[in-house]
């Protein structure tokens, strides 16, 4: 394994030489199109990303109700932060929920997913049949998705129905008790994030060389010992793109809750709260903005962590 | 903010009263000839968009007779309906982005706010033609308040007990014998050792329960307390709101265990299909009843708390269409169509598929009992309200308040609850 990784670091290295020493010679024509490949990408981002992102900065520092020019706009300093700590208790609860959603797409179903792919790897019998149906959650809109599970545990809807009590009084309340909603939106989103993951990951395991996986058999090494130092290791860049999606799907956790209630009782994320003071009937530009900082913060330290550590080692 | 409030108490009272009356007095003398039509000898034909919130119940039915009427007067409506709950939702970037010319919407608090912010377009030409046809207290209603007017008023319902006349009598409930709170827990006792749900309660949307706590107040604390509550001019923290809290208490255990799972049609239902007795609602919920159980529908005053209150104010709300921003580069189609749904040839059209009450008092009022009851109760009620989420700030009560009673519903502390509530309204930026 670490001699695949030493070669790839040699024919990169003299690549990158190359490169240096050629950027002095563009001609008229190479400027013209570096310039539009590079160029237009960059205005576009800044455009689209950096720019909104700043303003969201700077509007939950003030007072707006969204309505009306920039003159409306009242500069309130840390107001707005002061209020949803010390007011709003939707905040903890949503704050909870981000976590839940992490801890358990990082814990349960991302680690599912990766089983998964790992079996479909081995060419069992009928692995097209499991492909399609771990990975159909993801092909279904997430608006049915809601319906469908809403049929399932809403208190007259199926899974009660199995239990023999649809009785609105007595029926156990899935959805609509804020100490059980939770966990069935959980359910419902590693059901789909299960079948995102493995597919990922098949896609990244189909690319590995079957040798190595012969070379470790034939030195002895168990099923565990190959995956986790054979297999896992020739999957970083995977790797890379499942962290990041997992974190990102569970902060940004959104949809579902949405269709479910509306993303109330018990089901509040940052995301919806940032949708119900900006989108809302009440815009309230400033909290909204707020919650949107707290979130871009909250998303922006765990990956950036992650990226730096796993490109810093790969360019050593 | 305050004499806005009072004016509208008066008006918004006087409105109803006499629009009920004057329309009592029409079907009593026989309906006299619309005379509306007139302007439809116009050859004129006119293109019109027109935004929907209509989409509950028999709502699309009436779009799809109505716009089809429009347009055998030469109106093209272009139709643009979207569900009830998102067309509130987005009604902000909805009238700043690309309105329809015409759209639904309510009187109160968010018409006038709406206007202030300049994204109405006032239709005072409009109204000097149709403005006979309103009550004063209506007319009030329809005023913004630069003193212009911007609503053409339609329709509107009161909020009561509603219940399943059979239900009631196979129980052995007397409805007439409910006076006093005492009496309805006492009912709910036999209703419940019959097996079934006292009262359907709803709170799933964050706004059905609403209805509750409004009609709560005004019993338990009158009609200025709640008015003064819902503008902010009283303070969460006082004593009274507590009470309001303990009285809703005391019905909890006859109302459904899970009053969060349940939208308004489906705790609806739950009455439809006699698995509760009654439901606390706004009379829309008529729209989900078939035409073969509809007799039986039946509704009474929520009973009385505080003897000083009686039984003396309800929330009746009125919708209507208003004219937006983009209205006002297509004028005439927008006030033709304005005036086309203010009329007794609309209301009929609506009529004819799920009765209703109108704000035309040259509309006829159906003779069936339930229409006829409905405009007993308002006659009999001293104050009207139009409900809380259109009696208050919309930041206040559709973010904090709706989700305080969630709370409240599942078990929360009132304590603590009215003491958030009077920080996050404290907090609130200026309107």
């Amino acid at each position: 394994m670490s001699s695949v990784l030493e070669e790839s670091q040699e024919l990169a290295v003299p690549a990158k030489k190359k490169k240096r020493k050629g950027s002095h010679n563009f001609s008229g024509s190479d400027r013209v199109t570096l310039g539009a490949f590079v160029g237009l990408p960059t205005i576009l981002h800044v455009l689209f990303v950096w720019v909104p992102a700043v303003c969201t900065i700077l509007l939950s520092f003030t007072f707006w109700d969204g309505i009306g020019g920039l003159k409306n706009i009242k500069w309130v300093g840390f107001t707005n932060y002061r209020q949803i700590f010390q007011l709003d208790d939707n905040l903890p609860i949503a704050i909870r929920n981000n976590i839940l959603w992490l801890a358990v797409f990082a814990l349960i179903a991302t680690p599912l997913g990766i089983l998964l792919a790992y079996y479909i790897d081995k060419n069992l019998k009928g692995t097209q049949l499991y492909q399609t149906s771990f990975y159909l959650p993801l092909v279904i809109s997430l608006a049915v998705t809601g319906i469908i599970w809403d049929n399932v545990f809403r208190t007259d809807g199926v899974l009660n129905a199995l239990f023999g009590d649809t009785n609105p009084d007595t029926a156990i309340s899935w959805l609509g008790d804020p100490h059980k909603n939770i966990w069935v939106v959980l359910f419902i989103a590693s059901w789909r994030h299960i079948g995102y993951i493995m597919l990922l990951y098949l896609a990244g395991m189909k690319s590995v060389d079957p040798s190595l996986r012969e070379a470790s058999a034939i030195d002895g090494a168990t099923e565990w010992y190959t995956f986790r130092r054979v297999i896992m290791p020739s999957l970083r860049p995977v790797n890379v793109i499942i962290v990041v999606v997992t974190i990102i799907e569970s902060l940004r956790a959104f949809d579902l809750v949405f269709i479910i209630n509306r993303g109330t009782n018990g089901l509040q994320t940052l995301g919806v709260l940032v949708y119900q003071n900006i989108q809302g009937e009440s815009t309230r530009i400033g909290w909204g903005s707020a919650y949107a900082t707290l979130l871009f913060l909250i998303c922006l330290g765990p990956i950036m962590v992650y990226l730096y550590q796993n490109f810093s080692k790969g360019n050593d | 903010m305050k004499e806005i409030i009072t004016e509208n108490e008066v008006s918004r009272r006087s409105v109803l009263k006499g629009a009920a009356a004057g329309a009592a007095a029409l079907t009593v003398g026989g309906v006299g000839a619309s005379t509306l039509g007139a302007s439809a000898a116009s050859a004129a034909t006119y293109n019109v968009s027109f935004g929907s919130n209509n989409t509950n119940g028999p709502g699309p039915e009436q779009d799809a007779a109505w716009t089809a009427a429009a347009k055998a007067e030469g109106i093209n409506v272009a139709l643009n309906a979207v569900d009830h709950n998102n067309f509130q939702n987005n009604i902000n970037s909805y009238l700043q982005g690309t309105p329809d010319n015409v759209f639904d919407w309510f009187s109160g608090y968010r018409m006038q706010f709406f206007a202030e912010k300049g994204l109405l377009t006032p239709i005072d030409d409009l109204w000097k033609k149709i403005g006979s046809n309103y009550t004063a207290g209506f007319t009030g209603a329809s005023t913004g308040l630069d003193g212009k007017k911007y609503l053409v008023p339609t329709d509107w319902y009161p909020w009561a007990i509603h219940y399943r006349k059979s239900v009631w009598k196979k129980a052995g409930v007397n409805p007439a014998s409910i006076k006093t709170i005492a009496d309805l827990i006492n009912a709910c006792k036999v209703f419940k050792s019959k097996g079934l749900v006292p009262i359907a309660q709803a709170d799933k949307g964050g706004w059905e329960a609403q209805g509750v706590f409004d009609i709560i107040n005004m019993r338990t604390n009158g009609f200025k307390f709640h008015m003064d509550l819902t503008a902010g001019r009283a303070s969460w923290t006082d004593p009274r709101v507590q009470k309001v809290f303990a009285n809703w208490k005391s019905l909890l255990p006859y109302m459904s265990a899970h009053p969060l799972d349940l939208g308004d049609q489906d705790a609806g239902k739950l009455v439809i299909q006699k698995k509760a007795a009654m439901i606390i609602m706004g009379s829309f919920t008529s729209g989900l009843y078939s035409k073969a159980d509809y007799p039986d529908l039946a509704l009474i005053p929520f009973p009385i708390i505080a003897p000083a209150n009686g039984t003396d104010s309800i929330d009746a709300p009125i919708d209507g269409v208003l004219a937006s921003t983009s209205a006002a580069s297509n004028m005439a189609g927008s006030e033709a169509l304005m005036e086309f749904i203010g009329s007794t040839k609309f209301s009929g059209i609506i009529q004819a598929i799920s009765p209703g009450l109108f704000a035309n008092k040259n509309s006829s009022v159906p003779s069936d009992p339930f229409i006829q009851s409905q405009v007993k109760l308002v006659n009999s009620t001293k104050h009207v309200a139009q409900f809380f989420d259109r009696d208050s700030r919309p930041d206040f009560a559709g973010p904090i308040f709706g989700p305080a009673i969630q709370k409240f519903l599942t078990g929360g502390d009132p304590k603590a609850i009215a003491s958030n509530l009077k920080a996050q309204w404290d907090a609130l930026p200026p309107a």
